[in-house]
């Protein structure tokens, strides 16, 4: 493969939620220790549980949040540092569509201003060229021309994050994070944003991080899916492979959490039940993150972090696959 | 028609089908007249008919006090002893005081005053509350702790005192009303806009903005300060009033603006004396000062929303 567009490497992000002067220090560690590639033209969905950390990568990885340690590189770069006009030309580059389409539009903008301010930001084009590519985004997102000089409450929420999908587009960027730009939506018209997303990806080679929770749509879109759990990744590997082999347990039993359309195999279906509640992220002990749940889990999971081990071409972070012999097919049969 | 199959109607003949004529082609299109933000606000505003009253009744006041020179003979210091304490007349539209200088006169030249102190104060007010509130609530953190504190200290202070020091040092004249009036009243406004701006840095529009690359100025005052208009707005139509009532107060309380020059609290507080023999007399200032005030409050209400583009 070809050189990652996007690589995270150990990235850190913590929030300090300390409250009074004399507390004691409690920090969220909100992401903890990640690394994970992207590579051109791909989509990496990440997914998770309400809480553990996607949206703070995302936003971490875009730089609204700064990571404590750890990097990010986009194009062998890193850019947690930048500052001034490097990071102004990054930020044309990756952009992020946002999860909420009703307040991700400034609500005083017409959709024409929404769709032309980064390019109004950046300097680019004429005046003329600018209204001439905000009439082309609008094309290209599917809404009409006539739609410029409205104001975003007049539309549905689809055609809103058509109009964050536009405005997102304007400074052809090379890398999207998709910040669950569906979960606000009806389903109907979750599958026209995706095919839209993908439409988009087809002609302009564009890398997403798509983020989601919802499992069956994350895997209809990406190429490859990184599990995420308590600030952790805890399995990464190509979507096809990871769904239908997942390694870590809590892969396991979060896809066994998916529904099943036909009854008939739904009855058949053994679900994996995950007792208790996701531990709190703030001041985490040093263990695995998800020993506290795990119907597998030893002494060993309690001490230590297990590291990310390679399996079978898939990286995993669980004590189940530490020694060398064992493959992933010999533990799952067990 | 019975039902047909994707399959049959593939099958039609193209004579079957019926072209759609031209003029339904575009349907669809909804063609609406493009008009610019303020086009659009005030077209909102005319509906408003209590707020277009009460902005056409500030102007005809605002009017009257720019003209008065021309439109009476009388000025607001000339004394008449042979017409004292008089009832209106046609000479005297709203009678004469009690060293016989024209009452409507005095009532106009006291809008100068008023009027101009009410409407400088709050531009005053806006201009620093709006930015101060602004970058307060944006930086956020210790920066507005700081901040937030100094306008709690400047709050604690009575605006009285103030407006007697600054007097002291300055001399009454409208200069040190303005500067007495103004140093404490933008402290409400700066208020206001932090928790505004506050609230709205969170919102996913402003993060986007944060996203595309827009620095913190254009974020500030391109999307969250824009967004908080309608209470900007209504607040500054509310400190008109409060800064006309204000000097008002110091006027009737004597240490306003100094005669024979008049504003209208000092012209209600020279009635006030006569009151129990002339009551006349002191319905003229009032009347003025309660119908600017009611006049600026449904203005600020038309404002407010003519300029909500969700309430279109």
């Amino acid at each position: 493969m070809s050189e990652p567009i996007l690589s995270v490497e150990h990235c850190c992000t913590w929030f300090d939620v300390t409250r009074g002067l004399l507390a004691k220090k409690q920090i969220v560690k909100a992401v903890d220790d990640v690394s994970f590639q992207i590579y051109p033209g791909e989509t990496f969905g990440l997914v998770g549980e309400s809480g553990c950390g996607k949206s703070t990568l995302g936003r971490t990885i875009v730089r609204i949040y700064s990571p404590v340690s750890g990097s990010v590189r986009y194009k062998g770069r890193d850019v947690t540092g930048l500052k001034g006009s490097e990071l102004k030309e990054f930020r044309k580059q990756v952009q992020m569509i946002f999860q909420d389409p009703y307040a991700s539009l400034d609500p005083r903008m017409t959709v024409g201003e929404i769709i032309r301010e980064p390019m109004d930001i950046h300097n680019l084009h004429s005046h003329k060229e600018r209204e001439e590519r905000v009439a082309e985004l609008l094309q290209i997102v599917g809404l009409k021309p006539d739609h410029i000089r409205r104001y975003p409450h007049e539309f549905s929420g689809g055609q809103r994050q058509r109009i964050g999908i536009a405005r997102t587009l304007a400074l052809d960027p090379e890398f999207i994070v998709c910040d669950e730009p569906i979960s606000a939506l009806d389903v109907s018209i979750q599958a026209q944003v995706i095919n839209l997303l993908e439409n988009i990806q087809k002609k302009l080679g564009i890398s997403y991080l798509f983020i989601a929770h919802d499992l069956s749509m994350v895997k209809h879109i990406s190429d490859r899916i990184g599990v995420m759990y308590l600030g952790h990744i805890v399995e990464t590997g190509p979507s096809k492979v990871l769904y239908r082999h997942p390694l870590h347990p809590y892969t396991q039993g979060l896809l066994s959490a998916v529904p099943i359309p036909d009854p008939k195999t739904a009855r058949q279906h053994r679900r994996i039940m995950l007792d208790g509640e996701i531990p709190t992220p703030i001041n985490p002990k040093p263990c695995c993150p998800f020993a506290s749940r795990c119907p597998r889990a030893t002494d060993q999971c309690f001490q230590a972090l297990p590291p990310m081990v390679e399996v079978e071409g898939r990286q995993v972070a669980c004590f189940l696959y530490q020694e060398s012999g064992c493959t992933a097919s010999e533990i799952q049969s067990q | 028609m019975s039902e047909l199959t994707n399959e049959q109607v593939r099958q039609l003949p193209p004579e079957a089908f019926e072209l759609l004529p031209d003029s339904e082609k575009n349907a669809d299109f909804v063609a609406m007249e493009s008009r610019s933000f303020f086009q659009d606000a005030w077209s909102n505003f005319r509906k408003n008919k209590l707020a277009l009253v009460s902005l056409y009744f500030i102007l005809f006041v605002c009017l009257l006090a720019v003209l008065v020179p021309i439109l009476s003979p009388f000025t607001y210091d000339g004394m008449d002893t042979t017409a004292l304490n008089q009832l209106p007349s046609l000479q005297h539209w709203f009678g004469t005081d009690k060293f016989g200088r024209d009452i409507f006169v005095r009532v106009m030249y006291g809008a100068r005053i008023s009027l101009s102190v009410g409407f400088a104060a709050a531009g005053i007010n806006l201009v620093i509350g709006v930015i101060y509130g602004g970058v307060a609530g944006y930086l956020g953190g210790r920066v507005d702790l700081i901040m937030m504190r100094v306008v709690d200290m400047l709050y604690s202070i009575p605006s009285l005192l103030y407006v007697i020091l600054i007097m002291l040092v300055f001399g009454s004249n409208m200069f040190s009303v303005l500067l007495g009036i103004c140093v404490s009243s933008w402290v409400g406004m700066a208020r206001l806009v932090r928790t505004q701006v506050l609230s709205l840095k969170e919102q996913e529009f402003s993060l986007a903005a944060f996203v595309m690359g827009a620095s913190r100025a254009r974020i500030l005052f391109k999307h969250l300060i824009i967004n908080s208009i309608g209470p900007i707005i209504v607040s500054l139509t509310m400190m008109v009033p409060s800064a006309i009532f204000q000097e008002s107060f110091l006027g009737f309380v004597g240490i306003g603006i100094s005669a024979p020059m008049s504003s209208w609290g000092t012209l209600a507080n020279e009635a006030r004396m006569v009151l129990n023999s002339y009551p006349l007399q002191i319905v003229w200032p009032v009347l003025s000062i309660c119908l600017t005030m009611l006049a600026l409050n449904f203005l600020g209400d038309g404002l407010g929303e003519a300029l909500d583009p969700k309430k279109r």
